[in-house]
């Protein structure tokens, strides 16, 4: 039995005491694992992934993380900051947050340089991540002017080059072209092989199966209703249906347009 | 048509002439003298030049300061158009406020040039008076355009790191940071706004709807920026800032770096030593 990294039990948080975004979190992700959260818009997938970032604290209830309680308090030790952060890499939901410095370059080397890593070896880090997401062009321009699907790739490797223990996606593929989105995927797939936890939050069911042993379904009342694995869940349609995930969908096949629920998974395989 | 296009384009051209001369490190990346120079030494090369000019009675000195100022602007491939627009724009502020107010005998009595009424008023502008504002005017133009010089041949993280150095508090100099980051949001934020209403209602009709407009998103885009800047702190702070920001940029000092502080520190000694004869 894997050691459990995070555990969350009762967790509530609202933003500014007035907008609820997790209401009653309970879960438990084991060290090494892939976890995935599905769920409508809104339903406060990206806010667990910050509290698990240690970004967001709870209002109620308790998150623990390495086996002890991770409180606010905890960050002000510079020590335990620098360690966790170390451990705990976030791709933000919104690329453009992420992306603040003049360049992609001085971006992508922004966190290994807060945490104080030899300057040769963020150079080869450096290296070996442009090289895997093709991003050398973008290197000196600004951040602000690339297109979203570029700025995604930028925001990714500027947490990869962190190698953390612990990496945690939001949308890690809205917005990527097909070739690209296999790419981050099977970057992913080895990151995992290679010992580490992937936390993941996503809309696209397509890649729920391949990055995840685990998937949390999210209800609109913000808290988690299901989990599972992915198969399973995955064949649940009422369960898909009744959280956003499927819509009814027209679409042409060979015999023409026709009208059925769509899960976005099997259909075009199956033809 | 005309004023739609003139609202349009002056919007759009407030944003990036902020955007170019505020926030961009292009000029800063180039290659020239300046950019060459150690941060720290040219902070504190221009930190001295502006003492000197704030000490200096003679105006021809001052004038020969603005000079170099330009020369080094030019050796450090700045488009000297750019510099100036980039200078001049603060002046009318303080021409208006400070300036102004000195050429009348209200405030610098003397010796009578001109003199004229308004509204029943009889004002005079004394030689003492035009002296002092031109002095005044000179004095600051020179001061803006050394900062100025600075700010654009500097990166913002390097000039904050060599603030921290001379030991400026790190309260002061993380809100600098805050500040360049905020503008930059700030702008990214109403250029969107503005290129989302004009997909939707595809002109602004008149100057006065177009204020309107802006008037009521005004205080929804400094909460829309706000929440932005919080959210890119999240980031920071996810990427293991703190507090001080660690840059690939390494100082490199070299012997030119001190012969240009050398002079710098020669031309200081000059003016007080020519202050106390
Ligand atoms: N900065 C904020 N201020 C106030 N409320 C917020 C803020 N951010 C999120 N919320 C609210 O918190 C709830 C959860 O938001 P969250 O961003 O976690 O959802 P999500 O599951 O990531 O959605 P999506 O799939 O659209 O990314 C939403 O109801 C949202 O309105
Ligand atoms: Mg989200």
């Amino acid at each position: 039995m894997a050691k459990t990294l995070f555990e969350l039990k009762g967790v509530y948080f609202s933003y500014l005491g007035k907008f609820p975004a997790l209401c009653g979190v309970d879960l438990s992700i084991p060290e090494g694992s892939r976890v995935s959260f599905i769920g409508a818009n809104g339903c406060g997938k990206s806010t667990l992934l910050q509290m698990l970032d240690g970004l967001l604290f709870p209002d109620k209830g308790i998150i623990k993380a390495f086996g002890a309680e991770l409180k606010e308090n905890n960050f002000n030790n510079e020590k335990f900051a620098r360690e966790f952060r170390q451990s705990v890499g976030l791709v933000f939901q919104n690329s453009d947050v992420q992306l603040f410095c003049p360049t992609v370059k001085e971006d992508i080397v922004f966190g290994p340089l807060q945490l104080g890593l030899d300057k040769q070896e963020i150079k080869k880090r450096l290296e070996r991540l442009v090289d895997i997401l093709e991003i050398k062009d973008l290197l000196d321009r600004a951040p602000h002017q690339l297109s979203i699907g570029e700025k995604r790739k930028v925001a990714i490797a500027s947490t990869l080059i962190i190698e953390p223990k612990v990496l945690i996606l939001d949308e890690p593929t809205a917005g990527l072209d097909p070739l690209t989105s296999r790419h981050i995927i099977d970057l992913l797939i080895q990151e995992n092989i290679a010992g580490k936890t992937i936390i993941t939050a996503t809309h696209d069911l397509h890649i729920v199966e391949e990055i995840s042993d685990q998937v949390f379904v999210f209800s609109r009342e913000k808290r988690i209703v299901r989990n599972g694995v992915p198969s399973d869940i995955l064949k649940d349609t009422e369960l898909l249906e009744a959280h956003n995930l499927v819509h009814i969908h027209s679409h042409r096949h060979k015999d023409g347009v026709h009208i059925h629920a769509h899960t976005h998974l099997e259909h075009h395989a199956q033809e | 048509m005309s004023k739609r296009r003139f609202i349009r384009s002056s919007i759009l051209a407030v944003c990036s002439f902020i955007r170019e001369s505020v926030l961009s490190d292009a000029y800063a990346a180039k290659k020239g003298l300046l950019q060459a120079r150690d941060a720290r030494f040219k902070l504190l090369i221009i930190f001295t030049l502006l003492l000197a000019v704030l000490f200096s009675k003679n105006i021809i000195f001052i004038l020969s300061i603005y000079g170099l100022c330009l020369l080094f602007a030019l050796a450090s491939s700045i488009n000297i158009a750019f510099f100036l627009k980039r200078t001049w724009i603060f002046m009318p502020l303080f021409s208006l406020f400070i300036a102004l107010p000195a050429l009348f005998d209200i405030f610098s009595p003397g010796q009578p040039l001109v003199s004229f009424r308004i509204f029943g008023l009889s004002l005079i502008i004394t030689r003492q008076g035009l002296m002092s504002a031109i002095f005044f005017f000179v004095r600051v133009l020179t001061s803006v355009s050394l900062c100025v010089l600075l700010a654009l041949t500097t990166r913002h993280y390097v000039l904050l790191k060599a603030l921290r150095i001379f030991r400026v508090p790190q309260v002061f100099v993380m809100t600098l940071g805050m500040c360049y980051r905020y503008i930059y949001l700030f702008i990214e934020v109403v250029q969107n706004t503005y290129l989302a209403i004009r997909s939707r209602v595809e002109f602004v009709s008149s100057l006065k709807h177009g204020q309107g407009i802006v008037a009521g998103n005004i205080a929804s885009l400094w909460q829309r920026s706000y929440v932005l800047q919080n959210q890119v702190y999240s980031a920071m702070l996810s990427r293991g800032y703190m507090a001080e920001p660690k840059t690939m940029d390494e100082f490199h000092m070299s012997i030119k770096d001190w012969i240009f502080l050398a002079m710098a520190i020669l031309i200081l000694v000059l003016v007080y030593g020519k202050n106390i004869i």
